[in-house]
């Protein structure tokens, strides 16, 4: 396969983002990814979009209006415009706008890993397994064991929050 | 002095390194884009504080390393043993990093975030680098107001990090699977369930020396432990995959092929670097097939020929210079 940009080198950097629920899939070279802002180091390929992803939720309008975060000064439109935020209280300032935009990174709003202060594994073990994506993570890793009843068992329980959506 | 890439490897033959990161961030100040020098300053000397002023035994094994203080050449280098990211060996300008001896463990500040803790280890160590990674966040979590928020999850610059801040990865060698050509359909099937995969080296064509890294790409609503294991599973079906392939190769076509390589980098008088990817990538595959029975680690001669980490050693040298002298490294450490 090619890379899509430049039509010239085999697409080696493969993503999949998925923006206002319609998934997308670009393969590039790694020439025309580092371009795009992706290289090993960046993590993921998402940066580049991300401001267009906050483009669609700025026009909906903000709840905040021309509001300032408080710590940095930061609009949400400064936000928009470099995909980030400004500083931690960012987040509390303008939740509301950043929510539809993280939902469609994460699918998910909660966390559900480790809290300061305590261990991981003591977080994971009081709140079970009971996020889809946890569900699927633990579905993959039983098939891969092979125990297919308890696979099973959760494959059901997947059913059943996909369907209540 | 012996770096992580020295260290044995647990499946190496497939698994080249793993790597750990963590995003963290202290409330009551900006992010590191938007700080103000002195700001800087001051919370480099909070996390120095709260990591080498603490009592653990793990941060009698670190070092605080102020940027300014790291040559050029150093600094560059520290991008190709992977140690830090491009952006931050690249402007590094009131910037700082905590390393362990070997460097396994770099602690980059005022990256994208406050905080960023990497663990790199040599083949497939997701859970030990997980742990190590931890413990440390635990250190700093202990000692700092973290932004943390129980929705969101670990506050990051960017949301695509919000939540467990936590990206896992895994560099593999994957020759035949891509010769194959099952990269693609491995990318479509991985990308499903929120890992990506991406060619690790080259400019160009294809991925150089076919290394590829895979890595998760959720952080929120996906605990540590399961994307560490999903991870796990992914790569340990890849892995799996490729020594199978790897068995049913050809015997004496693998045989030349590798051969060939090993004998071109034992006899070369210039190397350039892209070249030096590929043929100590098939030392690699003759290594692993049985043909090559010398003891070589390929991922040091990998590291230690790229361009900074010659001009580290021998200084400055011109694109020609460093071709000729990354021949020499090559002949001398296979003689």
């Amino acid at each position: 396969m090619l890379c899509e940009i430049c039509k010239k080198n085999v697409a080696t950097t493969h993503i999949r983002s998925v923006i206002n629920g319609v998934a997308k899939e670009s393969h590039l070279c790694a020439e025309c990814a580092a371009k795009q802002g992706v290289d090993t180091f960046t993590d993921n390929g998402l940066s580049g979009m991300l401001s267009s992803m906050f483009g669609d939720v700025m026009s909906l309008g903000s709840p905040s209006g021309g509001a300032r975060c408080k710590c940095c000064g930061s609009t949400f439109s400064d936000i928009a415009e470099t995909g980030k935020a400004g500083c931690p209280e960012c987040y509390k300032t303008f939740y509301e706008e950043f929510l539809p935009y993280i939902k469609r990174v994460h699918g998910s709003v909660k966390h559900v890993g480790k809290i300061p202060g305590r261990s991981a594994e003591a977080t994971a073990k009081e709140k079970g397994s009971n996020t889809l994506s946890d569900l699927k993570a633990e579905l993959a890793k039983l098939v891969s064991e092979e125990k297919f009843e308890q696979a099973a068992q959760v494959r059901d329980k997947i059913r059943e929050m996909e369907a209540q959506g | 002095m012996s770096c992580w890439y020295n260290m044995e490897a647990p499946d190496g033959d497939i698994a080249v390194s793993t790597r750990i990161r963590l995003a963290r961030n202290i409330n009551g100040y900006p992010f590191p884009a938007r700080m103000s020098d002195a700001q800087r300053l001051e919370v480099n000397a909070k996390i120095k504080e709260a990591i080498i002023g603490s009592d653990s035994p793990a941060a009698k094994r670190l070092k605080y390393i102020d940027m300014k203080d790291v040559p050029e050449n150093e600094r560059l280098s520290m991008l190709e043993r992977h140690i830090a990211s491009r952006e931050f060996v690249l402007n590094s300008d009131n910037k700082a990093i905590i390393l362990s001896e070997d460097e396994s463990v770099s602690i980059m500040i005022g990256e994208e975030d406050h905080i960023r803790i990497q663990i790199i280890m040599p083949g497939l160590q997701l859970e030990k680098a997980y742990e190590i990674a931890e413990s440390i966040d635990d250190l700093l979590c202990e000692r700092l107001d973290m932004a943390f928020d129980g929705t969101l999850g670990f506050i990051t610059e960017c949301p695509t990090n919000l939540g467990t801040g936590l990206r896992a990865s895994v560099m593999l060698h994957l020759p035949v699977s891509e010769s194959n050509g099952d990269i693609q359909k491995l990318s479509r099937s991985v990308n499903k369930i929120g890992y990506t995969v991406r060619g690790m080296y080259g400019e160009g064509s294809n991925a150089a020396g076919s290394l590829y890294q895979i890595s998760n790409q959720v952080t929120l609503g996906i605990s540590e432990k399961n994307a560490v294991d999903n991870l796990k599973i992914i790569t340990g079906q890849l892995i799996q995959k490729e020594r199978e392939l790897q068995k049913k190769l050809d015997k004496i076509k693998t045989e030349d092929l590798c051969m060939r390589a090993l004998g071109i980098l034992k006899y070369a008088r210039v190397l350039s670097s892209a070249e030096l990817i590929t043929l100590i990538c098939r030392v690699k595959l003759g290594i692993n097939t049985g043909v090559i029975k010398e003891d070589i680690n390929t991922i040091k001669i990998l590291i230690e020929g790229q361009p900074y980490m010659l001009m580290k050693t021998y200084g400055d040298m011109t694109e020609d210079e460093r071709d000729i002298s990354r021949a020499e490294m090559v002949r001398n450490a296979l003689k």
